[in-house]
């Protein structure tokens, strides 16, 4: 063999590994390595500048599980995921159908829902911490409308506002990403779904709610999944939210909006407790709630989007080709009943494709094989002639 | 080849994954003293972190002498600086500068292992006594000092005359309870103007309760051996947490301390009529509330005065020019230096030499209305004496403060009354599950 064609050899077997191996090899060393290495600070008192202590096993996971810091902070997790998560979604779909239209300068306009990703976190955050501030752009509105009797804002104070603006940053940094995925799958939904259920005489609202989002049901998965494991690792902008100075930056007084990754933060690298065993403790124990509710978020969006499928009345389409499959399967068994001499018994005495049963005023032309007599949800059997008709033949 | 490939591969892989480890394994301070400065050990550059403006000069004026160039690594707030010393100390050394500026309320946290730093040579007679006290950790000098905090009040002179309580530093002086002023006479006087006014008497009150818990001489641990004490059973804290919360309740405060993303906005919009100021806050609320005229400091100060923060210059163990590092902190914290500062950011300095310079005491502030603001504070620093050194700061000091100025907060943001407010912070502190002193 050649040293050419050694090379060439070489070359086809070596190659794709060395192309992708910059990802595993930064994966392992940014990635890999510092998870596992995380299991054995979670196991071991340890701390900043001494580093690693005594071996404690599980205790650092049952000192956080007993921090009522842990517990709230959870909450919050939660509720500023649902604030701006249920938001996101919602508008998210909107923008997404609308850019679906034929709309001049496309392009322009889908451009342009990306802008607020492009943004810092940190920025949004500051920027809108400046708008719910007592001397921004609301409050002060709100006050001359009557509608905030306090002086203070209200948004750095009540648990529930501050979790609402901080929903709001969520919202206004993601939405847009989310809607450019979820219409790169609405342009995927075959026209012809469209058509036909315009021709039926389905309105827009109809046939997104019948058409589309059946449809992208995969991506509202993806786009759930993801928006999941976000939004619940929220960080940037509720340490940002009061400015993150002195005296702030720990999720407020009473910690109304201090999230799981703040409290890990704050517990590992803030200002005085330095326990990062605990901090790694609070990671792990964090990661399997998000993998739960991941979880458990899969299988209601499946759920969900395949129920409404079922609910929601089916498209004349749709149910025209339902039922000329069923009637397929039907006329299928039928004659291979026949066949094996058995005819007598389903009460047929003529060859069922002559049978033509009067249709009810709908047109007729469903593109079936032309017996209406299949099994279809307009229901044969509740026809009263179709059993005089087979009688009298 | 394929072998050798994979053979490059793995050992690249290893190389990556043990530079690292060994990075963070390698160097490792010696601490001790520091060798002598010489031509054979000079650097071209040394860094600097601080995170306030420097005077251009005073970096020139080196540069010309020993020819070595001063880069300041600038960070927006004390705040970030400290996170960034933090993590270089616990990773011995990494991305630190050559000189760090280190803030008084975070000095016990980064001295916890004296080794970490460079010891500096006794320079006699150039600080207050106590400042060299500070600067110290079992003896031996870690820190020089660059300036003090003595506190005084500032006050926006055109909001306490409308009020009719105060229409210059003298009547606002006596009516928050003159020579004789305590904390109490002074939140009783918030009350009073607050009852006829639309806005607030103070910014916040996290930071006079701070400076009163300064005062006690050992706020939160015991001296003798350093553990926590129970703070359920504390009763002197918590006296001074009930005077201050009922206060706060009564809406004395606005609420909005220094650092919250509405405290310059609320000077603009004069939300607040006075503010607990440190000799190094000065420049910031000229700052903050540049086009508001009308602001002076009062030269009255309840239960005699006080001190927060001010900070020392200190040498990392871990720098390659620890010898000219030292020359360096010895050089920005002359007495020159620090008249440079005071003119600069308005700092006050710890050096004697300079606290006594007519180019401090008879400097005129613009801001404040031709005040001579460093008068003024050398005044309020002589008054407050050696007690303004503060008691005993342990390891945990910083972080029951925060713990107990957050219940100060929470009463300030209307979410807690005051004894719901005290309940909140000790279950807070006994979830941490300290150990304390008897």
């Amino acid at each position: 063999m050649g040293w050419g064609q050694r090379l060439s050899r070489w070359d086809i077997k070596v190659s794709p590994y060395l192309y992708i191996s910059p990802f595993f090899i930064l994966f392992a060393i940014f990635g890999a390595f510092p998870l596992l290495f995380n299991v054995v600070v979670a196991l071991h008192d340890w701390h900043r500048r001494a580093g690693m202590g005594d071996y404690v096993g599980l205790d650092n996971f049952t000192w956080v599980l007993q921090q009522p810091l842990f517990w709230r902070s959870l909450e919050n997790t939660f509720s500023i995921f649902l604030w701006g998560g249920i938001p996101q979604l919602v508008l998210a779909l909107l923008i997404a159908a609308v850019l679906d239209q034929n709309l001049r300068a496309r392009t322009f306009w889908r451009m342009s829902v990306l802008v607020p990703f492009v943004v810092m976190p940190v920025a949004t955050s500051m920027i809108f911490g400046q708008v719910f501030g007592q001397f921004g752009l609301l409050v002060p509105n709100l006050q001359d409308l009557g509608l905030l009797t306090h002086v203070e804002s209200p948004f750095f104070q009540d648990r529930l506002l501050s979790h609402a603006a901080i929903g709001s940053m969520v919202v206004f940094r993601w939405t847009g990403y989310n809607s450019l995925i979820l219409l790169a799958a609405m342009q995927a939904v075959p026209r012809e779904l469209y058509e036909a259920s315009t021709v039926d005489g389905a309105s827009r609202v109809r046939q997104f709610f019948s058409v589309t989002i059946p449809s992208i049901r995969p991506t509202m998965i993806f786009v759930i999944l993801t928006m999941t494991i976000g939004g619940l690792q929220i960080f940037d902008e509720v340490r940002m939210f009061d400015g993150g100075g002195t005296g702030g930056g720990k999720g407020g007084a009473d910690n109304q909006w201090t999230t799981v990754v703040l409290y890990l933060y704050n517990l590992g690298f803030g200002d005085w407790q330095d326990r990062l065993g605990q901090a790694a403790a609070v990671g792990w124990i964090f990661a399997a709630v998000i993998a739960v509710f991941s979880l458990v978020n899969f299988l209601l969006t499946r759920s969900i989007s395949s129920s409404s499928a079922r609910t929601t009345r089916v498209s004349k389409a749709q149910r025209a080709a339902a039922i000329a499959k069923a009637r397929a399967v039907a006329a299928d068994s039928e004659r291979r009943a026949r066949e094996a001499g058995v005819a007598t018994l389903l009460g047929r005495t003529t060859p069922y494709d002559d049978q033509r049963a009067p249709d009810d005023g709908g047109p007729s032309d469903d593109g079936g094989p032309s017996d209406d007599r299949g099994p279809s949800d307009d229901g044969d059997v509740a026809q009263p002639d179709a059993p005089k008709e087979g009688a009298h033949r | 080849m394929m072998r050798i490939t994979k053979k490059f591969a793995g050992a690249a892989a290893f190389c990556a994954v043990a530079s690292l480890t060994l990075a963070a394994c390698g160097g490792g301070g010696d601490g001790g003293t520091a060798q002598e400065p010489s031509e054979d050990n000079k650097p071209e550059q040394l860094t600097v972190a601080a995170w306030m403006d420097f005077p251009q000069e005073l970096l020139d004026a080196f540069e010309e002498e020993h020819g070595i160039e001063v880069v300041v690594n600038s960070f927006p707030d004390g705040a970030a600086a400290q996170t960034v010393l933090r993590n270089g100390l616990s990773a011995d050394g990494a991305g630190l500068s050559d000189v760090h500026l280190v803030e008084l309320d975070w000095w016990t946290e980064m001295m916890a292992i004296p080794e970490d730093w460079v010891e500096l040579p006794e320079i006699p007679d150039r600080w207050v006594d106590w400042k060299v006290t500070q600067g110290s950790v079992d003896g031996r000098i870690t820190g020089y000092g660059t300036d003090i905090g003595p506190l005084g009040i500032a006050f926006n002179q055109n909001m306490t005359t409308a009020a009719g309580v105060a229409t210059d530093p003298e009547s606002l002086g006596e009516f928050v309870g003159g020579d004789d002023a305590t904390w109490q006479s002074f939140l009783d006087a918030g009350r009073e103007y607050v009852a006829a006014n639309d806005n607030y008497f103070i910014d916040s009150l996290t930071n006079a309760f701070q400076a009163a818990i300064n005062l006690l001489p050992a706020a939160f641990e015991d001296p003798e051996s350093g553990l926590p004490y129970d703070l359920a059973e504390n009763a002197e804290v918590k006296e001074l947490f009930m005077m201050f919360a009922d206060a706060a309740e009564d809406g004395v405060s606005a609420g909005i301390a220094i650092g919250h993303a509405d405290w310059g906005a609320g000077f603009q919009n004069e939300q607040w009529a006075t503010v607990v100021t440190p000799a190094w806050m000065t420049g910031i609320i000229a700052e903050n509330a540049d086009g508001i005229d009308g602001w002076r400091i009062a030269s009255t100060f309840p239960d005699g005065g006080g001190n927060w923060g001010g900070s020392f210059f200190a040498v990392p163990a871990t720098g390659e020019n620890t010898e000219w590092a030292v020359t360096l902190a010895d050089y920005l914290t002359s007495p020159d230096a620090a008249i440079d500062w005071f003119n600069t950011t308005g700092q006050f300095p710890s050096q004697l030499d300079a606290m006594e310079s007519p180019e401090i005491s008879e400097a005129e502030n613009e801001f404040y209305g031709g005040q001579r603001v460093g008068q003024i504070y050398g005044e309020l620093a002589a008054a407050a004496g050696d007690s303004a050194a503060g008691g005993f700061r342990g390891e945990n000091f910083a972080g029951i403060q925060t713990l107990v100025t957050d219940g100060i907060r929470l009463v300030e943001s209307g979410g807690a009354t005051p004894e719901e407010a005290w309940a909140s912070v000790v279950a807070d502190f006994e979830a941490l599950g300290f150990e304390t002193a008897g």
